[in-house]
């Protein structure tokens, strides 16, 4: 889909502000964030972060409280001017968790349902209702009844149903969550495979990092109603601007220090960390937001320490083996150093062993200082 | 595809830069203003008038009391005060109470054993006898107790009779007319109500718990009574106390058997000051009040405390418990079971059968006399000597049911709606409000109603009945919609506006398809309930506005037991066929509540 270098489209969907309250809390409070037409981006959290509250804003499933959404030129809500365009006027396709497909419609009523709505020709109708069947695979199950389908069809049908009005804006609401994994998995790349070929604007709430990684042009990993981070997935996992981002996407070595030496310029710094009682500085990259003298927490990736037996490098760290569990094709360590239990990845062919002693040596450009 | 834009959003909200937080309070008020919400108000408004109104008009005609010239009023709390100092109001009162409690007790010991037998035990042939148990539910109650006046009058009973004849009795053995007659008709006929409010939990009961008792060494007996009916105690007790409730409201078992031989109840006295010859309709509406309190506070106990515990005690697992292995105690059960078909359904039946073919009825069955001439004349509307009440009551309670269970039920669709689809205002007060009619008896509203609109044009039309009628019950059918939308998703609704259907597409194309077996199980309840109806419409009717069952007490009052049977019959026949309608389209425990 080729895409207008315009400020509208780089602004495609605008979400200003938003609050909503359920009775006396805030569900989400006060958000804000763009996106580009065409763009994927997932909301990403635990339960009762918001992003749920957020997407169903959007859709118009419920008021707002405060803030505004705009897509394109449409602005779908903004209670400060009295604004509120009704679900059905706003051209969003949406998938629901449950898949939501009508049992007492066969597969091909259910898909064209949006079109029948929006009264177009018979003819028109099942053209495009056995397009988009095709493009999602159940040309063979057009005439059965929406009761025969498997899961992973029902999940199939819904999203059929969602984009057949070719809307401007699909929402997705933890639509894999109650498929089993294998076939999660599967569609996972299935779903981004077609949404790449159609090429609308998709927003996509889960609680699951892996389906966020895996599908998305953009993350906004949400808690308790606020953002945390915007960014890539690349961004999110590898530069995470605080410890929850951090802990929320992987696995990460959490370490409490405080920034000693800093370069104004950001980029290096040396954190002071406590192991046992004793003082120990370590080389690291500084995250936005924090300068000398600041608290801090070091973020180190499992696969970013290495457990060597004869150390090569500078300031190796000598530990002990508390466990090494081996799954295939990697072996996933407790290394003890101090009081503090490091998660290390570990290549199988070095036969670990539990209570072996090792070195744990670090890469500083890997050791992020993230605010606390 | 291009890179995108970002707003750099900090772990900070940035609540600073957007427009200024406005209150909760001002937001509520802006959020009053839609399309759902004032449809709701308007749904709230409309079901208020029509069960608060009635309510209030008997509250306030009940502190009127009338002077010795019976024409004006004044306040007081007089009405009241003869509720203790009447020659007959506080027999009455007694004998309501005697009788709530006496067909509770039956009820319950009825209706707990055979759902029991039927649920948790290896009885034989089970599956064939439960429809049956059911029957009476749907049945007339005061049609029953002209069927066992039929059967054990002390003079005329049939079955007195026989024992006098066959047995070598010397004078009659059973007696109906008084209050244990009363408390035997109420009794069996409301013993189903427990039956469904417990057969349930016993059937989805794990069957672990039973097996445990009985590793310790606890006998079949001692496990069911400490382990198996503890465990179903609220609905055992929901159970009973909608029968009592049921039975203080009954109006035509006391009036057929206890008020001719001098014991009155609450009902027939109220019936007595609405319509009889010592009418006051301020002293009919403060017992309608004092009986409403009753039933209201004992409803509302049952609904806030008992029922929702009933959840608890079941684990909601789909498997079928195993059933205990009676021996040859399974005989017994059997016997007991068929025992309860026979007294509560068949004999009724076949008295009223044999007593309607006879011209003349002397108490004695003689084959040559029998004849259709009863039901010509109380069914063949174009005949000369047709009897009006009758024809009539067929004509009125044929229409009333068709537009009032199908009035119900589209009342019963938008509110089931409110409560469980919309989250506006009024949502928790329409909820209070379908609550509320079940709390009084239908005699109690019935009067409310009187008082409320007697002066207005719709006295002495249909519509009054109909009003009564609709307010009285369609939250049987709101219930029954209520359960079938609770379990289907709301994402069903919401996929279809997402899909460019408004609300009013998105009712008419998914919600009311889906809830379409929810829909027809209600109005065939409702259909049922009205066919059958007496104690509103004893209270509503005029000449020409008689309703089925009060054709049948015209009959039973004004002209002769052949004549009432066949009536009865009629009834009975159309009933037994909406039943067989309603199992076919409701499923076996669609009733369970």
């Amino acid at each position: 889909m080729p895409i207008d270098n315009t400020q509208s489209d780089e602004n495609y969907l605008e979400v200003k502000d938003l609050i909503k309250w359920f009775g006396d809390d805030p569900a989400v409070d006060g958000i804000s964030f763009k996106i580009a037409k065409g763009d994927f981006l997932t909301l990403l959290g635990p339960s009762g972060c918001g992003k749920t509250t957020t997407l169903m804003s959007i859709a118009g499933l419920h008021s707002i409280d405060g803030g505004s959404i705009r897509v394109g030129d449409a602005m779908f809500t903004d209670p400060e001017s009295g604004i509120f365009m009704a679900p059905e006027n706003r051209d969003i396709g949406m998938v629901f968790q449950s898949y939501a497909i009508w049992p007492h419609m066969s597969v091909t009523k259910n898909v064209a349902y949006p079109l029948e709505i929006q009264k177009i020709p018979k003819d028109e109708i099942n053209d495009r209702v056995a397009d988009v069947l095709e493009l999602v695979g159940l040309t063979d199950m057009a005439d059965k009844m929406a009761t025969q389908l498997s899961g992973g069809q029902q999940q199939r049908a819904a999203l059929a149903r969602a984009i057949v009005a070719k809307p401007r804006l699909l929402l997705f609401d933890e639509p894999l969550s109650n498929l089993d994994l294998k076939l999660r998995e599967q569609m996972r790349v299935e779903l981004k495979r077609i949404q790449n070929e159609v090429g609308i604007t998709s927003i996509y709430v889960t609680h699951d990092q892996a389906e966020a990684l895996v599908m998305s042009d953009d993350i906004i990993v949400m808690s308790k109603g606020h953002i945390e981070q915007m960014g890539s997935p690349v961004d999110i996992y590898s530069k995470p601007v605080n410890s929850y981002v951090s802990n929320f996407i992987g696995v990460a070595n959490l370490l409490e220090g405080n920034v000693k030496k800093a370069n104004t310029s950001g980029g290096e710094a040396d954190v002071e960390v406590n192991v046992a009682g004793e003082p120990i500085t370590l080389k690291c990259q500084l995250g936005a937001g924090l300068k000398q003298g600041d608290d801090t927490v070091l973020s180190v990736r499992p696969e970013n320490v290495h457990a060597v037996r004869e150390p090569d490098g500078a300031a190796p760290v000598p530990g002990e083996v508390t466990s090494a569990i081996f799954l295939g094709n990697y072996v996933d360590c407790r290394v003890a150093w101090g009081d503090f239990e490091w998660k290390v990845i570990a290549h199988p062919r070095m036969g670990l062993k539990e209570g072996e002693k090792v070195y744990l040596q670090f890469e500083s450009e890997h050791m992020l200082a993230v605010q606390p | 595809m291009q890179e995108v834009a970002t707003v750099a959003t900090g772990p900070e909200p940035q609540r600073t830069e957007g427009p200024p937080r406005r209150s909760k309070a001002e937001n509520r008020i802006r959020a009053l203003f839609n399309q759902e919400n004032i449809a709701t108000m308007v749904v709230a408004l409309i079901i208020g008038i029509a069960v608060i109104l009635p309510l209030i008009a008997l509250f306030i005609n009940s502190f009127l009391v009338l002077d010795d010239s019976g024409w004006d009023t004044e306040w007081g709390f007089d009405n009241y005060l003869l509720m203790v100092t009447d020659r007959i109001i506080p027999k009455a009162f007694v004998n309501t109470i005697l009788i709530s409690s006496g067909s509770t007790v039956l009820a319950t010991f009825l209706g707990v054993s055979l759902a029991w037998i039927n649920a948790r035990t290896n009885c034989p042939g089970r599956d064939f006898l439960e429809p049956y148990n059911l029957i009476p539910f749907f049945l007339s109650p005061f049609v029953g107790a002209i069927a066992w006046h039929n059967l054990a009058a002390p003079k005329t009973g049939l079955l007195n009779n026989w024992a006098q004849d066959y047995l070598g009795f010397e004078t009659h053995i059973l007696n109906v007319d008084n209050l244990w007659g009363v408390i035997w008709v109420t009794g069996i006929f409301f013993a189903p109500l427990v039956y469904l409010f417990v057969v349930g939990s016993l059937r989805r009961m794990d069957p672990s718990l039973e097996d445990s008792a009985r590793t310790t060494g606890a006998g079949l007996f001692k496990t069911t009574m400490t382990v198996t009916l503890p465990l179903v105690m609220p609905g055992i007790l929901s159970g009973a106390i909608i029968v009592f409730v049921t039975s203080a409201g009954e109006f035509g078992v006391p009036f057929k058997l206890s008020a001719p031989y001098g014991w009155e109840t609450l009902t027939t006295q109220i019936f007595s000051k609405a319509v009889g010859d010592d009418a006051n309709h301020y002293l009919g509406a403060a017992m309608s009040m004092a009986l409403g309190i009753i039933t209201v506070v004992l409803i509302w106990i049952q609904q806030r405390y008992i029922a929702p515990r009933s959840f608890t005690t079941v684990t909601g697992k789909g498997f079928r418990p195993n059933v205990l292995d009676l021996g040859s105690w399974k005989w017994v059960a059997f016997g007991y079971n068929v025992l309860y078909i026979l007294v509560a359904v068949v004999l009724p039946i076949l008295s009223l059968l044999v007593v309607s073919l006879h011209p003349v009825w002397e108490a004695t069955i003689q084959p040559a006399q029998m004849s259709f001439i009863n039901y010509e004349k109380t069914l063949f509307f174009w005949r000369e000597d047709s009897i009006q009440a009758a024809t009539n009551g067929i004509f009125n309670s044929l229409i009333l049911a068709l537009v009032g269970a199908t009035l119900s039920m589209v009342l019963a669709i938008v509110v089931s709606y409110m409560i469980h689809r919309t989250k506006g205002p009024m949502t928790r007060l329409i909820d209070f409000l379908c609550v509320v009619p079940i709390g009084f008896p239908g005699i109690v509203l019935a009067m409310g109603v009187l008082v409320t609109y007697i002066q207005t044009p719709i006295y002495a039309t249909l519509w009054i009945l109909l009003l009564g009628y609709v307010t009285r019950f369609f939250p049987y059918g709101q219930r029954n919609v209520s359960s079938i939308m609770l379990a289907i998703s709301e994402e069903l609704d919401q996929s279809s506006r997402m899909s460019g259907a408004s609300w009013f597409t998105t009712l008419k194309r998914i919600t009311i398809p889906l809830l379409k077996p929810g829909i027809f199980a209600g109005w065939v309840l409702l259909f049922i309930i009205f066919l059958r109806e007496l104690s509103i419409s004893i209270i509503l009717y005029t000449t020409g506005t008689e309703t089925l069952s009060v054709g049948v007490y015209y009959l039973s009052n004004f002209e002769n037991e052949p004549l009432t049977a066949a009536l009865s019959m009629a009834q009975t026949i159309v009933l037994l066929a909406a039943i067989f309608l309603f199992r076919r389209v409701a499923g076996k425990e669609a009733l369970t509540a």
